[in-house]
Parts: C-alpha cells; structure tokens; sequence
C-alpha cells in the first residue's frame, strides 16, 4: 500500500536516473570501482577492529590479527559466560540467573526508551508540523537548542533530583529498583527527544495538507484525521523513530552507568555496566569471556543496522535536512 | 441542495489581504467557475466556503443557515482538490467508503451507495486497488466519486483537471459539465483556465487581487468585460489595448483618435464617452474581432500599422503588427499571410471596439450615469 | 465555538513534561548547585542551602595553579580542536568519494555509508572494549602485537600511559577514538547536500572538460560552504560536551588520567567519583560549558537557517 507509492515513487527515481545517467558524468565504471577499493582499503581497519571482537570471544586470547590462526577457537568462552564464571581459574563470580538478568535489563531500558521517545515525540511532532499555537516557533527553537546542552550538566542535577526523590522509598529494594528502572529510561528518552520531535516533525510536513483537509471534510474530527489519515502514512517515519530510540537505549552507558548502576549499588547491571565491571577489574578479567560480552552486547545493534540501513540513512539525513 | 452566499467576506494573511470584501451568490443547482490568475485568491475563497480557512470578516451562508463559525467536518460539501489528496493506504473502495463509514452508517448501505457511485463514474474495476496504482485521470474519478458519494449540498472543485493531459482534460469537461446537470449539485469549479470556466460554468466569477471583477453568463464576460482587467485576461490571444485621445467630447458626437487615425462614435457611445473626466480614452478589441485591408474605410476604425511578427497556426494565422509604441494582435484567415514589414490597416467594427475609463479602468457601458 | 484549550496542548503534553523534567529543571539546579558546596550527594545534610562562590574561586585557583587540571585543559583545547579537523575534513572526504562512486550510475555507496555509522551506534562499552583491546599495553594489545611482527618496536608500549609518549599518545587515542564516532555526522550532511545538487550542473561542467578535480575543486565544493560551517559548528559543541566515549577508557587505564581528560569528562568523574565526590564544584565547571553551549547552539542554528525551516500551519480548522 503506502510502500507501493514509496516503491512506484523509487522507480520513477531511478529511471530518471537512468536518464541521467546515460550522460558520463563519471569518465569510466572503473574509475567508481577504483574509488570503492580505495575507500575499501580505508574502511580495512575498522572492519578489523569489528572482526577481531568477534573472532576473540570464540578464541583461548585476544585475537590480535597476525595470529588469526593460531589461536584455537571453541564456544568455551560463551558457555563460561553464560555460566557466570568470567576466568577459567575464577570461581563463579556471576550466576546464569544473573546474566539473564543483565540482559534483560538492557532490553527492558532499551525498549521503555522506545516506548517513551516514539510516544512522546509523534504526538509533539505532529503538533510542531500541524497546529498553531503561541510560541510555536520559539519553542521548537528551544527544544533544538536542547540538544546542544552539555549532557554532563544535565545528569547531575538529574540525579540530585533521583536521590532526593527516592529518599521515601529506601525501605522496599523493590520499589526502589523499579524506580531507578522507570528514571533510567524517561532520563535516556527526554535525551532524545529534541532530536526525534524534530525528526517526526520532519515526516509530519511531507504529508500533504490536502489529505487531511480531505478527511475533514469527509466529516472527521481533528483527533479522527490525526489518528486515521495522518498516522498510517508516516508509519516508515515511526519505524525509523524506533529503530532510532532502541539502539539509543541499547547502546548507552552512562545513563545506566549513573542511575541502575551508581544508583543501586551496583545490584542492578545491564550489559554496558557488566562490560565495564569485567574489564575493570584487571586481575580476575579473561578477554576474551568479555569479547563474548560484548559480541552479544553488539548483535541486536549490527542486526537491526543491516536489515534497516537504507531507512536509518534516509531518516537520518532526512531528519538533518528536514 | 442550497444557495452559498457570501456576505462581505474578508480575509487576512498577516498583512496581505487575500480576499477583499467578496459579496457573492452561488445559484442553487447551478455550475459557477472561479476563474483568476493565480494568487488571486481564487483557491482562499474555495477554501473559507469548505471550511479550511475562517474569514476574517463576513459571513458565509448555505441556504438560509449561517455556516461561518462552522468547521468543515460540520459542513456537508464534497471537495476535490487539484492534488486529488486520496489517502495512500486504503483501497479506492474505502477512499471512496470513508466519509460514510465516519456517519456509522451500515456497511450494507456502505456498500450500495460506493458500487453505486463508482458505477456512474465507471470506476468499479478499481475498487480494490491502491491509488498508487491509478493513472491520473483515474485517481481524478476516485477523488470525485469520494466527493460526491456523501451527497454534499455543495461540490467544490479545486483545478481538478490541472494535473491530467491535455486530450484526457477536454474529454473529462464534457463529462463533469454533464454530470453536475444530471445531479443538479451547486458546484464551485476553480480554475486559471479561461477555457475551462467558459465551457463548462453557467456562471463565471473572474477574481483577481482579492476581489470580485465580474460575474456574469460566459458570453457577457467574454464581449462585454466590466473592466480593463477581464477584458485583458479573457481570450487567447487577449484583447488588444490601445491608448487613444479624446479630440472632440460632445454627447451626440465623439471622436477619438489613435496613432493618426480618426474615429467619430455617435448616440449612446458618444454620449458615454463625453461624460468621462480626462482627455484619454482605452480602446481594446479583441484580435478575431479585427481584419487587416490595404485601404482605410470610413464605417470602421482603421489603424495604420506594420507587420512584425506573422504566427502561422493552419487553422488561422496570429499577426502581431506596431501600432505607434504598441503592438497589436489580429487573427486573420489561412489565406491572408502578409509579409513582414508590410503596411496594412486594422480595421475594427466600432460594435467591437471596447472602450474603457483610464483612470477607473472600467468599461464605459457599464458606467453609471 | 472555539474550544478554549488549544488541541495542540493535547499533543504537546507528555514532551512538555518530559522536557521539562530533565531540562528545563535540572538545568537551573545545575546551576544552583555550582553555588552550594553540595559534596558526596549528602542532599539532605544542608549543603543545599549555603549560597557561596567558592566554587568558582576554587575552579579559577585550580585551572590557575594545579597541574593536574592544566592537563585537562589542554587536552580539551588539543582534543577539541584536532578531533574537529578530522571530523570535517574525513567526512568530507568520505562523502566526496561516495559521491563520485555514485556518479557512475551505480548505488556503491550505500554499503559503506553504513559501515561508517557503525561506530555511532555501537554501544558505547563495547566500542571502548575494541580499542581497549587495540591499545592493550602488553603483548596481547592488537596494535603492539602488529607492530612488533612488523619489527616496528622490540617491546610492547604502554600507548595511553608511557612517560615518554605523554601527552601525545593519549591524545591521539582520544582523537582516534572520538574521530571515528564524529566522521559520520559530517559524511551524512555532505553527502545528502552533494545529492541535492542538480544532476545538470555536473553533466554541465563536463561538457566544458572539467576534469574530476576540477569537478571537486570549483563545482562541488563551493556549494557545500554553508554545510561545512554547519557541521564546524555543530561538531564542535559536541566536542566540547562528549566524554561518553572517553570514560571507560580512562576508567580502565588505557589512557591517563588527567591528559587522557576533557572537561566535560572531568567534571562528571568530580561528581560521580566512588569516593570523594564534589558536586559543587562539578556543577560550576559545567556550567561553564552551559554557556559556552548555549553560544554555539544559537550559532548553529541561525546558519542552519532554522527560523526558514518552521513554516506557518496551513488551515485554520
């Protein structure tokens, strides 16, 4: 449906193109596939960086590139993980239990971080794009600038607030963790929010005024338009937005470093934290059992990246550009 | 079906002033076309009788009731616009379904009238595709049976033939203009196209900068334009305009005179054109109204002019000849192709020739006593 | 008929709140705070209410007099400054050559737009751990261990924290390590502007035998002025206020401590420190970079032509 439009839309793109195209704008295709190698060559290190992680949590050391193969390779350093036993001399620092809880943790932050940012932003976007009201202009000015603001600034000031705030509830763990839970993930969202408003308010404009028009005069309400009309069509835009949001709430650290981690004496861990408490800790950490942390840790963000990149770029861009 | 009257309707962007006191009726069950160039104001004055834009003044009524403060989906019109504006992820059926979906109405009934409608515009093969799927001119046909299938009391069309092909738009003229008697709908047509308004409408209201320059049948706005500015923007090519002196004002007898040519009017016309203020009068004929000949003659205005462009179009040639500092344009037949450079005489019936108060700009039979 | 309260409030709402939480909010008591001498998070121990400036007079004493902190005032300046070079000029170069690949009629690009995004949203530990590994002093350390089969060194070096390399090889894992991140802000501006540019002009150009160069040199990158300061700018703020991606690395050693510093990492470890911990102090020292913040965020956005960018609501329904 709306994808066929997007897809019609992309073949008449490309063969306008296609027309352009025929003109050599570039002097040869083997000067492009030149160019591809040379950037190949230049992206070479990063690849390696990314394959040598992968290929340590498998090994019995660090895989440090010549001794690719020599070192041996085993799902040893998974199991161990997965065990809680984070060196093969250590004794169980960790239980299965608790590594099932660090990753669910981090998808718990992770997904409430969606939840909150695709909530909060669609509504705001839709208003910034659509309806008047006073300091419209100004206020998407200021959300803007928002997002300049130091983040260091912020978090202090946020967790005074937290520590204060969470004074009554020190008696229950439970309420306590679930309040640390609840901070850690509206704290991470409103970090995205200048950006994601902007990002849905950017969808929102493309949609032609006439379109809804059309369904107010069909005899819908405001609110019926919004939800009927308007929404289905930036559905892409929402995937994007949440796409977005979930790696945000995935990939940080200092949040839950600060509030989950700090803010629950250390009994609350997601995989960041857990990454960061194996590490540090020099005289009892094994690599590459940590390599296989952090292999896990980067699956969901490597995934989601290859199966959506065309619509990450174009959101991201597009959001820039808006 | 109603009358839409407008009473002084005024209407404000910051501080451009889009419509301008607009006072006009819309005959109940008739075809008016608004017709202007664009930003008008045409399309804000379409928009204030939908509902989409609040006037800043006026009132705005449908029959007997006062619509103003009334928001569109309170409404009952039919709107097409010139984008189409159908909604990408339903099928033509529940594009077309919507607006009676949003009445709760059964979808027994639902279904009746939709496979109704979409007969009348022999649509009902599309009913289950996306309007991805649909060339223009059908996307055209979905968007008017959406309209219509909610029996508004007015249709509202916003250059709905602007985006289809040249051919595929004189057919679809015909076929509106035949519909809307068959439903006998109130229907407000918007359009920049001369050609469109005078074919299709009962009634054409020629808007430009905010206010209403004529509104009358398509004959009357095409021979006897209200002022300079219908008189110029009707016809293809428009009127010719000519400034001429006022050499002799008596009201049995006036005389004007133009680029060395001489012309007496007599009676009514004479009368009129004694009556204006300043010494100069605008002549304008339209180019089909005139003929060129070697010689002047006494019973026509005849301007000396040269030849300086000569457009050959097979069924007529357009020659644009100088007139002093002006040029002119005259139709003549396939026969006639004069040279460049040649001299001729552009002769002019004077019940043709179309005469205008400079400073108002209006047509001088229209002037009141 | 006009309803009294705006719909657009409905919608606005939960943002609003949430904006107002952890901005709007922390944001003046961040500033408070810079006048209480508020130390280890004791909130309730009275600290709140002692309005001084001691903290500034401190911070001016500091940056004046202790070595340690001169280093992290100049590993900002240095940090900041090279980090935005390459940032700039890397995603410049990145899009100018995707671009070109592109010319050809052919999408090769896209594979590694996204591979250059890839650090972005990589979760920040893990993307330390790799150059924790790279940069590892022994001889397990990736980049030791390459150099010494090439016979480059006979030993293993300690990159981030050896005497003789300081401050220069902590800065330059900074700069790799921050670089990498940034590149691809600048690579998607550029790329996304180049696109934009008319198809005409380039097919234009080689009729009258611009050469590729003079293709760059004269058409391409004339037109990208405006997107080369944006970024400048825009980068630069985040420079000024990034230290995620420093944390864990001087966290866990791998650089040191006060050369492997920038302010805003400073300021978060003065605050956040397992120990002692000064709040006041912390929340002075950002408050600088609040206002240098802002400064440069009122830049960006009036190149940005952001006023041009919120068109008026169409309709009045």
């Amino acid at each position: 449906m709306a994808r066929l439009a997007l897809r019609r839309a992309r073949a008449e793109a490309r063969a306008a193109e296609r027309v352009m195209g025929d003109v050599e704008t570039l002097r040869s295709a083997r000067r492009a596939y030149l160019l591809a190698a040379v950037l190949g060559a230049a992206s070479l290190p990063m690849v390696l960086l990314y394959l040598l992680l992968v290929l340590s949590s498998f090994a019995d050391t660090i895989v440090t590139g010549p001794d690719i193969l020599e070192a041996r390779y085993s799902l040893d350093n998974w199991l161990m993980f997965f065990r809680g036993e984070v060196a093969p001399a250590a004794g169980r620092l960790y239980t299965t239990a608790d590594i099932l809880a660090t990753i669910a943790n981090t998808a718990i932050v992770a997904l409430g971080v969606t939840a909150v940012v695709v909530f909060t932003s669609v509504l705001a976007g839709y208003a910034f794009s659509r309806m008047r009201f006073r300091w419209r202009r100004g206020l998407m000015t200021f959300i803007i600038l928002l997002h300049a603001f130091p983040g260091v600034a912020l978090i202090i000031a946020v967790y005074a607030m937290y520590v204060w705030s969470s004074m009554p509830l020190a008696r229950s763990e439970g309420a306590m963790v679930a309040y640390a839970f609840a901070f850690t993930v509206l704290a991470r969202a409103s970090l995205e929010l200048p950006m994601s408003i902007w990002l849905m308010k950017g969808f929102f404009d493309r949609i032609p005024w006439e379109v809804e028009w059309s369904a107010l005069i069909d005899g819908a309400s405001r609110l019926r338009a919004w939800w009927q009309i308007v929404l289905p069509q930036v559905k892409p835009g929402i995937a994007a937005l949440a796409i977005f949001a979930f790696l945000a709430g995935w990939e940080d650290l200092i949040y839950v470093h600060v509030f989950l981690y700090i803010g629950t004496a250390g009994k609350v861990k997601t995989l960041a934290t857990l990454i960061e408490e194996l590490t540090a800790n020099i005289e009892t950490s094994y690599l590459p059992v940590v390599a296989a942390a952090g292999t896990l840790y980067l699956l969901p963000t490597i995934l989601f990246f290859v199966l959506t990149q065309k619509l990450l770029l174009e959101a991201y861009s597009g959001g820039l550009k808006a | 079906m109603v009358e839409v009257s407008l009473e002084r309707v005024t209407k404000r962007f910051g501080r451009v002033v889009a419509l301008d006191q607009v006072s006009l009726v819309f005959e109940d069950g008739k075809f008016t076309a608004l017709l202007g160039p664009s930003g008008s104001g045409k399309t804000t004055l379409l928009y204030i009788i939908a509902g989409i834009y609040k006037p800043t003044s006026g009132r705005i009524y449908f029959g007997g009731e006062d619509v103003t403060d009334l928001p569109p989906n309170k409404r009952n019109v039919g709107l097409v616009f010139q984008n189409y504006a159908l909604y990408p992820h339903m099928t033509v059926y529940d594009n077309i379904a919507f607006p009676l979906r949003l009445r709760k109405l059964p979808e027994s009934k639902i279904d009746r009238k939709v496979r109704e409608v979409a007969k009348m515009l022999r649509i009902e093969e599309l009913l289950d595709r996306y309007p991805s799927q649909l060339s223009g001119g059908q996307q055209q046909r979905v968007a008017l049976a959406r309209a219509l299938v909610k029996e508004p009391t007015v249709l509202l069309l916003d250059e709905p033939l602007s985006n289809l092909d040249a051919l595929l738009r004189v057919s679809i003229r015909a076929e509106l203009k035949r519909l809307q008697k068959d439903l006998g709908i109130t229907t407000i047509y918007v359009t920049h196209d001369q050609a469109e308004a005078l074919s299709m409408a009962d009634t054409v209201v020629v808007i430009d900068r905010g206010r209403v320059q004529q509104v009358d049948t398509p004959q009357n706005i095409y021979n006897r334009p209200r002022n300079l500015f219908v008189a110029t923007f009707i016809g293809s090519p428009p009127a010719n305009v000519l400034y001429a002196r006022l050499t002799e004002k008596n009201p049995s007898l006036a005389c004007v005179e133009v680029n060395k040519a001489r012309f007496c009017f007599e009676g009514e016309r004479a009368a009129r054109l004694s009556r204006l203020g300043g010494e100069e009068v605008v002549l304008a004929f339209r180019p089909e109204r005139a003929r060129l000949g070697t010689e002047p003659r006494s019973d026509m205005l005849s301007i000396p002019a040269e030849v300086y462009v000569v457009e050959t179009l097979g069924r007529e040639n357009v020659v644009t000849l100088v007139v002093g500092a002006s040029m002119v344009k005259v139709v003549t037949p396939p026969s006639q192709v004069p040279r460049l450079g040649e001299s001729y005489y552009v002769l002019v019936d004077p019940r043709d020739v179309m005469l205008f108060d400079p400073v108002t700009e209006l047509n001088i039979d229209y002037i009141e006593a | 008929m006009r309803p009294r309260v705006n719909p657009a409030l409905f919608f606005l709402l939960p943002a609003l709140t949430l904006i107002a939480v952890f901005y709007v909010v922390p944001l003046a008591l961040s500033i408070y705070i810079g006048f209480t001498p508020l130390r280890n998070w004791n909130i309730a121990g009275g600290y709140l209410s002692q309005v001084t400036l001691e903290n500034y007079e401190r911070l001016f004493h500091m940056v004046m007099y202790d070595p340690d902190i001169g280093k992290v005032v100049a590993t900002t300046v240095v940090f900041t400054v090279v980090t935005l070079a390459v940032n700039v000029l890397g995603g410049l170069a990145l899009a100018l050559t995707m671009y070109l690949m592109d010319l050809s009629g052919r999408e090769l690009s896209l594979g590694f737009r996204t591979l250059w995004m890839l650090p972005r949203m990589t979760p920040i530990a893990v993307y330390s751990l790799m150059w924790y590994y790279f940069f590892l002093p022994g001889e397990e350390g990736i980049l030791n261990s390459i150099a010494m089969r090439l016979g480059l060194i006979d030993e293993p070096v300690n990159w981030g924290n050896d005497p003789d390399l300081l401050p220069y090889g902590a800065w330059a894992i900074l700069v790799v390590v921050n670089g990498l991140v940034g590149v691809s802000f600048g690579m998607v501006v550029f790329y996304a502007a180049l696109r934009s540019i008319p198809r005409e002009q380039i097919v234009a150009a080689r009729v009258d035998g611009a050469s590729t160069l003079h293709l760059v040199l004269y058409i391409l990158i004339p037109q990208l002025r405006w997107h080369i300061t944006y970024v400048t700018v825009w980068q630069l703020l985040s420079l000024l206020t990034t230290y995620a991606h420093i944390f864990l690395l001087v966290e866990w050693g791998a650089v040191d401590e006060f050369w492997g510093s920038n302010w805003a990492l400073y300021v978060f470890n003065k605050a956040f420190a397992l120990g002692e911990s000064d709040q006041g102090l912390a929340a002075a020292a950002a408050t600088i970079l609040v206002l240098i913040g802002a400064g440069l965020g009122v830049l960006a956005l009036r190149l940005m032509g952001f006023g041009r960018m919120m068109a008026e609501p169409r309709g009045e329904v």
